[in-house]
C-alpha cells in the first residue's frame, strides 16, 4: 500500500485556534505578566531552568501564552531562543561569588556562616489556606509595613556583604575530601552538536540542568530507590544570586577588570555527598567519598538535588543499573524533546495504521479460510 | 575607575544614574549608533564544585548597544529587555574610552552610588540572618 497525500482542515485548524483564544478570554478574566513574575516565582524559575533560558519576563509571557501549561510554556522559550542570536559568552561563573539568600547543610550542623533558611517551603503545613481567596491589596500592604517595621528593629547590619565559604571547600581543606585542580577544557555545547555518547562531563551537566524537573526527580528518586546505586547525603544546598560579566569582545590584552558586569542570576545549587569503597596504596579497600553536583536556574532545590545524584550516577557507568546509564537518561529528560515526541502520537498516522489494519485483516482472512 | 566596577554600579543602581551621566554626554558631543538596541543571548559559562571543570548552565536574555563618540566604540549589554538602559551604557562606556573629561567628575557620584548599593545589600543580609538557624544541643 503506497502513502496517499490528503489536504483539508485548514478553516478547523484556524476554528481551533480561534477557540483556544476564546478559551483563554470567556471569563473576562486578564492576568498581568508582571502579576505571574510577582506571585508565581517557582513556576517562573521551572519554564527558565528546563527552556535554558533566564529572562523572567519572557518566562511569564510564556506561562501566560500557554495558559500555565508547562511543556507549552518551554516549547514557546526554546522556539523564541532560536531566534536570538548568541552574542556573547560569559566569563567563568564562579559559585563561591553568590551572593546567598538562602544555605543549609544535612550533613553537618555547624557549617562555617551558618546555615541560613532564607525563604522555603519546607517548614510549612501543607494546609490549604483559604484566606489567600479572599487577600486583599490592602491587608498585605500592612502585613508588609509590620514586616519591614519588625525587621528595622531587630536588625543590627554587619559591616560589609558577606560571601559563604563552600561546605565542599571546607572539607577539603580539612583532607577529608580530595581536591581537584582547575579544569579548564572547553565546555561542549549541546545546542550548537548533537549528544553524541559517550558524553563529556560538560555535555551530561548542561543535559541535566536544562531536564524536565519532574523527569530529571523522577530519575533521581529511582537511583534512591535501588534503580541506581548512589544515596547521598546533602552537603549543602545554597540559593542565591549569581553575578554574570562578559569580557570586551575585540579588546586583545583585557583583564577580569576590563570586563562588563550585564545582571545576575539566581540560581539553586547543590554538592551530594556519596561514599564510595576506593582501594589505597595497599590495595585495602577504604571508604572515600566522592561529590555529585547539582545546579539549575532560580529556586527549584528538588530538581538540583536529583541533578546531584544523576551526576553521580553518570559518573559510574554500570549496565545493570538504568540511571547509570547516560543514553537512557540523558535523552529522556529534556522536556521540548520528551512531551513533542508523545504528543507526535496524536497527528495523523493515518497511512501506517492503515497498514497495520490491512495485515490484521489479512491474517484474519488466511484464518478463516484454513478454518474452512 | 575601571570597567567592570563601574558597570557593577551603573547596573545596579538606580537607572537615572546612567540616564544622567548619558544625558551629559548627549548634551556636548553627538554620539552615532553603530548597533541600535537589540536583543540576544549570552550562553553562561560555569564551573562546577564538584570535579572544577567548566559546563554551560544556560543562556541569559541580554539587550545590546554601541555607540561611536570621537572615534571611540563603546558598548552597553544589560541582562534582559531594557534598550535605552543598553544605549545609555553604550554612551558612558565610549565616555571613558574616549577619556572624555567629563568622565573624571563621575568618580565620586559612583563611588557614592556603590555605597548605597552595599549598604541595601548588606541591610537585606542582615535581615536574612533572621532566618538563621541556632542550634542547640540537647542532652541524652
Amino acid at each position: 500500500m503506497g502513502y496517499v497525500a490528503v489536504k483539508g482542515g485548514t478553516k478547523a485548524i484556524e476554528a481551533s485556534i480561534e477557540r483556544l483564544t476564546y478559551d483563554r478570554l470567556q471569563e473576562s478574566e486578564v492576568i498581568e505578566v508582571k502579576t505571574i513574575m510577582a506571585t508565581m516565582r517557582a513556576l517562573v524559575d521551572q519554564v527558565m531552568s528546563e527552556s535554558s533560558l533566564y529572562s523572567p519576563f519572557l518566562a511569564a509571557l510564556a506561562i501566560k501564552q500557554a495558559e500555565g501549561s508547562m511543556e507549552e510554556a518551554v516549547f514557546i522559550m526554546r522556539a523564541h531562543r532560536s531566534t536570538l542570536p548568541r552574542l556573547h559568552y560569559s566569563n567563568i561563573v564562579e559559585s563561591e561569588s553568590m551572593l546567598v539568600e538562602r544555605r543549609i547543610s544535612a550533613s553537618f550542623k555547624d557549617i562555617p556562616g551558618g546555615q541560613i533558611l532564607g525563604s522555603t517551603t519546607d517548614y510549612t503545613h501543607r494546609l490549604l489556606d483559604f484566606s489567600l481567596a479572599s487577600e486583599t491589596k490592602l491587608e498585605n500592604d500592612q502585613w508588609m509595613k509590620n514586616y519591614v517595621d519588625k525587621l528595622e528593629q531587630a536588625v543590627s547590619p554587619q559591616d560589609e556583604v558577606l560571601f559563604f565559604p563552600k561546605v565542599v571547600d571546607y572539607l577539603r581543606q580539612e583532607g577529608l575530601f580530595g581536591g581537584h585542580e582547575l579544569d579548564d577544557t572547553p565546555p561542549t555545547d549541546i545546542t550548537k552538536e548533537n549528544l553524541s555518547f559517550p558524553a563529556s562531563r560538560s555535555a551530561r551537566l548542561q543535559t541535566l540542568t536544562r531536564g524536565q524537573t519532574g523527569a530529571v526527580t523522577a530519575l533521581g528518586y529511582a537511583s534512591l530507590r535501588g534503580y541506581g546505586q548512589v544515596h547521598p547525603t546533602v552537603g549543602e544546598v545554597r540559593v542565591g544570586m549569581l553575578p554574570i560579566y562578559v569580557g570586551h569582545p575585540n579588546e586583545p590584552e583585557q583583564t577580569e577588570e576590563d570586563s562588563y558586569y550585564i545582571g545576575e542570576i539566581k540560581v539553586s545549587e547543590v554538592e551530594s555527598f556519596v561514599p564510595v569503597s576506593v582501594k589505597n596504596e595497599q590495595n585495602e579497600a577504604e571508604l572515600d567519598f566522592e561529590i555529585g553536583y547539582g545546579v539549575c536556574y532560580g529556586q527549584n532545590e528538588t530538581k538540583a538535588i536529583a541533578m546531584s545524584i544523576l551526576d553521580q550516577c553518570l559518573e559510574h557507568p554500570e549496565a545493570s543499573f538504568p540511571t547509570h546509564d547516560e543514553e537512557f537518561v540523558l535523552l529522556h529528560i529534556d522536556s521540548v524533546e520528551a512531551t513533542g515526541f508523545i504528543s507526535h502520537l496524536k497527528l495523523p498516522h493515518y497511512v501506517t495504521f492503515q497498514s497495520k489494519l490491512n495485515s490484521v485483516r489479512e491474517v484474519k482472512r488466511k484464518g478463516e479460510s484454513n478454518e474452512e | 575607575m575601571r570597567r567592570r566596577r563601574r558597570t557593577e554600579i551603573l547596573v545596579q543602581a538606580n537607572p537615572n544614574l546612567a540616564a544622567s551621566l548619558a544625558n551629559e554626554i548627549k548634551q556636548t558631543y553627538t554620539y552615532k549608533e553603530i548597533v541600535t538596541p537589540r536583543h540576544g543571548l549570552t550562553m553562561v559559562k560555569m564551573r562546577e564544585s564538584a570535579q572544577k571543570s567548566l559546563f554551560y548552565i544556560g543562556e541569559v536574555l541580554v539587550t545590546e548597544a554601541k555607540v561611536e563618540i570621537q572615534g571611540e566604540i563603546g558598548i552597553g549589554i544589560i541582562q534582559g529587555m531594557h534598550d535605552e538602559v543598553a544605549t545609555q551604557l553604550a554612551i558612558i562606556d565610549a565616555a571613558y574610552n574616549a577619556q572624555l573629561p567629563e568622565t573624571l567628575s563621575w568618580t565620586d557620584t559612583l563611588k557614592a552610588a556603590e555605597a548605597e548599593i552595599n549598604r541595601k545589600k548588606i541591610k537585606q543580609q542582615a535581615e536574612l540572618m533572621e532566618t538563621k538557624v541556632n542550634f542547640e544541643t540537647m542532652d541524652v
